[in-house]
């Protein structure tokens, strides 16, 4: 049962508008959720992370250990000046940070958090995330493109290809886990990922794709890190080479909404990986949106700890790390695991 | 693989060890040496007019002005072009003049670090040592006394 | 056959001057003699000439540098030529030109370096270099009016230039012609990678570097003019600490004072080398602990927490430094004769304290190369990017960890002995692979040599019986004369400092040779036809201060 129905139902009239309002409702509750994890890792949590890594005590003055940063980074965030760089192309340029955002935004609506946290369930879940998460290149060469800044344009070039470069091998694993389950359905996906794999005696370990297929969790981790650009795969920003990329001539609001973009991109891997790898909302004990929670937020202090530890790779080795390694094992896992379920099912 | 690995780990070790190198600075201030050489004390007490604090400058950010019966003595000081070298301690044969450990202050434009005599007295010490004490056992190193004349003008 | 000769003048007792004179007979019109060496006079038109049978016969393969100055009667222009095999082997070269005319032939062709170096003359002392491929204002900008260190300069002049004579100064500066598929990009000077303001000119093909031009000078302070208006005894040592002002002070002020202490003839009593010789080791590691650091950014990016590890070593370091010297990073450590400071009360309680961090320093280290050499990511970015061959590297007159990155064995303090160096037990480290990956292997291991430096200083320090003699006894008032041209080990490479002193209590001229301004210039070299981000790896892996490059 997802979040609209359970509203509706709570209403005391129906009919289409009360689907209408339902619906409203229930994305409004969603969005205000990714939005709030976004708000409390960018300003406070990633500072937070960044400064454990480095030994610095970093925000702590207001709130608990300073979490109360948020109120006045996003004022201050909000309050700069917006500059319009000279020949920017005017509607691409300030529909980009949009279209970085929703895209992200948009594709949380099939993910299952838990506790009956799920705006849609169609039937093509998984097509329907992957589709609409790689509208963001559009974003990142609308930005690129329309910044008229040599350096955002590099940004933007460098921005598709990896984009294309990673997009193909995703999918394809994705795709390896619809073998398994046999449906693109999000909650089909959960669901079959319930079962349990083997008994250990009182610990029965479930049937989570990640631990059925540990190679496709690993491909997918990395290919997922490209994604999101991040390190070791955060050429398109790459502040020290190209200044800061396809984002070099956003300021203000426009920032704002391109950061808050890719806080949300990071977001919606982790919630791509725990929903077709770690089992969506399942855990024990605490409640499923909690569990659904601690693994997006370990999928973000993972991206966090690898900017610690490990270099950028070089624009050329990033696409052949893509089409050379990453597509060649991607197709080998989608045959195997094919292989496997055939097998299984003769 | 391996290495990649182990400088995760390297930086892991230094997330979970909860140690921390920075401190809360205005809360906690740092350990200053107490040869430290900061903000410029000045002592019109022992100040003997000798001019050699001047003389010295590198960059004649001393100014001291009297006529030739050493009346109407002033001693400027432009703190904001400093560049803390120390000479005029160094030189100074009275000990008048002497750099704190005095690291903070501001100003809101540069020409209110043009300090004067008034003002040089002002700077505080506050830190529990004495630096002429402290820098003692060294002082007559400071500028060595070597052959030729003293040029006290 | 050639090859197996003996270079002319190369006698077991040094240099015979008599037979390079020999060597260069009907080029040599006087002989001078200069503090650290002869010089002989040469005609403006026979410089390449002169320059290349020295190279080739007589084995003075390391142009040091170019000195230029102007008399009441003549320009001058000085190569100070050496050998990387022995540096102690010295030549000078003056080349005197008319006022009225100060043309010169350029030596460019025999010497990359001088390119650069005589652009510098050019610049700022106004002699022409005939057949320089290049000859432009490196410093100033290309609307100065006149040339700063020339006598009838007029300081006061205010140099106004209207805003659209630099309409657009970055427009057509290369070589490449403009094509529809390559882009000109400006980076710097305000880019978060080029370690100061440092402006490249480049032309990119996709994300291929074609060419690139580096633009210096907007760190440009008159270091040199403020030395010539200040007085030797005091004035001019609290400078040196700020032409390479990223902790390598103690490492710059050495250089002044082992040229004005040859100079003036002032000894230094051994107590105060082996505080010196100890500080100036502590300042190296922080300076490499930077480079090491900076060079992770460039690499890694923003978030990398080598960076911050770096710093928080070098921090503990500095703390030394502050106790011993009273700052930071301005130090004013040494004096003429000496250093300003004995080691601080409790004195066995400070060398404990030296010993500890010195002691933890190994663990450190491997905690660097665990997170950088051993990486493959790290080794896939940087092994075989930005090589340098060693015969490019000695013809760009290339120094220190770049030279060593590269396999040229040449360390001033082992080769030129100051201090208190050649009692101790260390190690030249080279490497020969010449990329980014050997110049940071270099700087690391040099980290080490410099940690043993200063554990034994600090146990000579704790054995000290005799007088703890800080000082020598050195007149209030200095006034030399003579010529002397005397390098150190710098933590970027040989820093050496011309000084022609004239008998006041001022230098009539004071000339710096910066280690990072040469060693940049191997940048063009390096980076073309490398991607945009492994040109970004070797500016770092260079490892420039732009205080120093620009003086």
């Amino acid at each position: 049962m997802t979040l609209p129905t359970t509203i509706e139902e709570a209403l005391p009239v129906g009919g289409v508008a009360a689907e209408a309002v339902a619906a409203l409702a229930a994305a409004t509750v969603i969005g205000t959720f990714v939005m709030l994890n976004t708000a409390l890792a960018g300003p406070w949590a990633k500072r937070k992370i960044t400064a454990a890594f480095t030994d610095r005590i970093s925000v702590n003055q207001f709130g608990p250990l300073g979490v109360g940063i948020v109120v006045p980074d996003a004022v201050r965030l909000v309050s700069k000046e917006l500059i319009v760089p000279e020949g920017a192309d005017r509607p691409a340029w300030d529909l980009a940070p949009l279209v970085l955002v929703f895209s992200a935004l948009f594709a949380f609506a099939v993910i299952p958090m838990g506790n009956g946290v799920h705006l849609a369930d169609p039937a093509v879940g998984l097509v329907f995330v992957f589709a609409i998460a790689s509208v963001a290149s559009l974003g990142l060469v609308m930005a690129g493109y329309a910044s008229n800044n040599k350096y955002a344009f590099l940004g933007g070039l460098r921005a598709v290809a990896q984009n294309l470069a990673y997009e193909i091998p995703l999918i394809l694993i994705g795709i390896s886990v619809v073998l398994y389950t046999g449906s693109l359905q999000m909650s089909e996906i959960v669901a079959t990922q319930r079962e349990t794999l083997v008994s250990l005696g009182p610990l029965s370990v479930p049937g989570w794709f990640a631990i059925v297929n540990p190679f496709a969790f690993v491909l997918f981790l990395v290919a997922n890190v490209a994604e999101v650009g991040r390190n070791p795969f955060d050429v398109p920003e790459a502040p020290t080479e190209i200044v800061a990329g396809y984002q070099t001539e956003y300021s203000s609001v426009y920032f704002v909404l391109i950061y808050l973009g890719e806080f949300v991109h990071i977001f919606l891997g982790g919630a791509i990986i725990a929903t077709i790898f770690l089992g969506g909302p399942a855990g024990p004990v605490l409640p499923g949106i909690v569990w659904f929670l601690l693994k997006i937020w370990a999928m973000f202090l993972f991206t966090q700890w690898l900017r610690s530890a490990v270099p950028r790779v070089r624009i050329d080795q990033l696409i052949e790390i893509g089409w050379k390694r990453l597509l060649v094992l991607a197709f080998v896992n989608l045959f195997a695991t094919a292989t496997v379920v055939g097998v299984l099912a003769a | 693989m391996i290495g990649l690995l182990k400088g995760m780990a390297t930086t892991l070790k230094h997330a979970v060890d909860g140690e921390t190198f920075t401190v809360s600075y205005p809360e906690e201030p740092p350990e200053v040496s107490p040869r430290f050489r900061g903000v410029h004390k000045f002592s019109q007490e022992r100040c003997i007019w000798c001019r050699q604090c001047e003389n010295i400058c590198p960059n004649d950010t001393i100014q001291i002005v009297m006529d030739d019966s050493h009346n109407g003595e002033q001693y400027n000081l432009h703190i904001g072009q400093c560049i803390y070298c120390r000479l005029c301690e160094e030189v100074c044969p009275v000990d008048a003049i002497l750099l704190t450990q005095n690291f903070e202050f501001v100003a809101e434009t540069k020409d209110e670090f043009a300090y004067n005599m008034e003002e040089l007295r002002n700077v505080p010490w506050y830190n529990s040592i004495d630096p002429l004490e402290a820098r003692e056992p060294d002082r007559e190193a400071w500028v060595g006394e070597g052959e030729g004349e003293v040029d006290y003008q | 056959m050639s090859l197996q000769r003996q270079p002319v003048g190369e006698t077991p007792d040094g240099l015979d001057y008599d037979a390079l004179a020999e060597l260069l007979d009907g080029y040599v019109l006087d002989r001078e003699q200069h503090l650290n060496c002869e010089a002989f006079v040469i005609r403006p038109d026979d410089v390449a000439a002169v320059l290349s049978t020295l190279r080739d016969r007589a084995a003075f393969d390391h142009l040091s540098l170019v000195t230029a100055q102007e008399y009441r009667d003549r320009y001058e222009s000085i190569y100070h030529l050496k050998k990387y095999d022995d540096p102690t082997q010295e030549l000078s070269l003056v080349v005197p030109t008319p006022r009225d005319q100060p043309h010169s032939q350029s030596g460019a062709d025999v010497f990359d370096t001088a390119i650069w170096h005589e652009r510098e003359a050019y610049d700022l002392v106004g002699i022409e270099y005939d057949d320089h491929p290049d000859l432009r204002r490196i410093l100033l900008p290309e609307t100065w009016q006149g040339h700063p260190l020339s006598l009838d300069y007029n300081q006061d002049k205010p140099q106004i230039v209207p805003l659209r004579e630099h309409a657009n100064p970055m427009e057509g500066r290369t070589d490449v012609a403009d094509r529809s598929d390559t882009m000109f990009i400006n980076i710097g000077p305000h880019h978060p990678a080029t370690h100061g303001v440092l402006h490249l000119k480049t032309v990119v093909d996709g994300e291929q570097v074609v060419d690139i031009d580096p633009d210096i000078g907007y760190l440009h302070r008159c270091e040199e003019q403020m030395c010539q208006q200040s007085t030797y005894r005091h004035q001019i040592m609290p400078y040196p600490d700020r032409w390479d002002y990223v902790s390598a002070g103690i490492l710059n002020e050495w250089a002044y004072a082992r040229a004005a202490e040859s100079l003036a003839d002032i000894d230094v009593p051994v107590y105060a080398q082996v505080l010196r010789t100890m500080s100036a080791e502590l300042c190296r590691i922080c300076a490499h602990l930077l480079a090491i650091g900076t060079f992770a950014l460039d690499i890694y990016g923003e978030f990398t927490a080598i960076f911050m590890y770096a710093v928080t070593d070098r921090e503990r370091i500095q703390n030394l430094l502050e106790e011993l010297t009273g700052q930071r990073l301005m130090f004013n450590y040494l004096r003429l004769g000496g250093v300003a400071w004995g080691l601080p009360e409790p004195r066995a309680e400070y060398l404990e304290t030296v010993r500890s961090v010195m002691a933890e320093f190994p663990d450190r280290l491997e905690e660097y190369h665990n997170l950088l050499t051993s990486n493959e990511l790290f080794q896939m970015r940087v092994l075989d990017t930005g090589v340098l061959p060693a015969e490019t590297a000695k013809s760009y007159g290339a120094t220190g960890p770049v030279a060593r990155g590269s396999g040229i064995d040449y360390d001033l303090r082992r080769d030129d002995p100051y201090g208190y160096y050649d009692e101790l037990d260390w190690e030249v480290v080279t490497d020969d692979g010449g990329d980014n990956f050997s110049r940071a292997l270099v700087r690391l291991q040099e980290m080490e040599q410099s940690a043993r430096i200063v554990r034994q200083c600090v146990d000579v320090l704790a054995d000290w019986s005799g007088e703890r003699e800080i000082q020598s006894d050195v007149p209030r008032t200095v006034k030399p004369g003579g010529e002397v041209y005397r390098a150190v080990e710098g933590a970027k490479g040989e820093l050496g400092i011309y000084i022609r002193a004239d008998g006041t209590d001022t230098p009539a001229r004071f000339k710096i040779r910066s280690p990072a301004f040469s060693n940049l210039q191997t940048l063009e070299v390096l980076a073309e036809g490398e991607y945009i981000a492994d040109m970004i790896a070797t500016l770092g892996s260079l490892d420039i201060v732009l205080g120093e490059v620009d003086r």
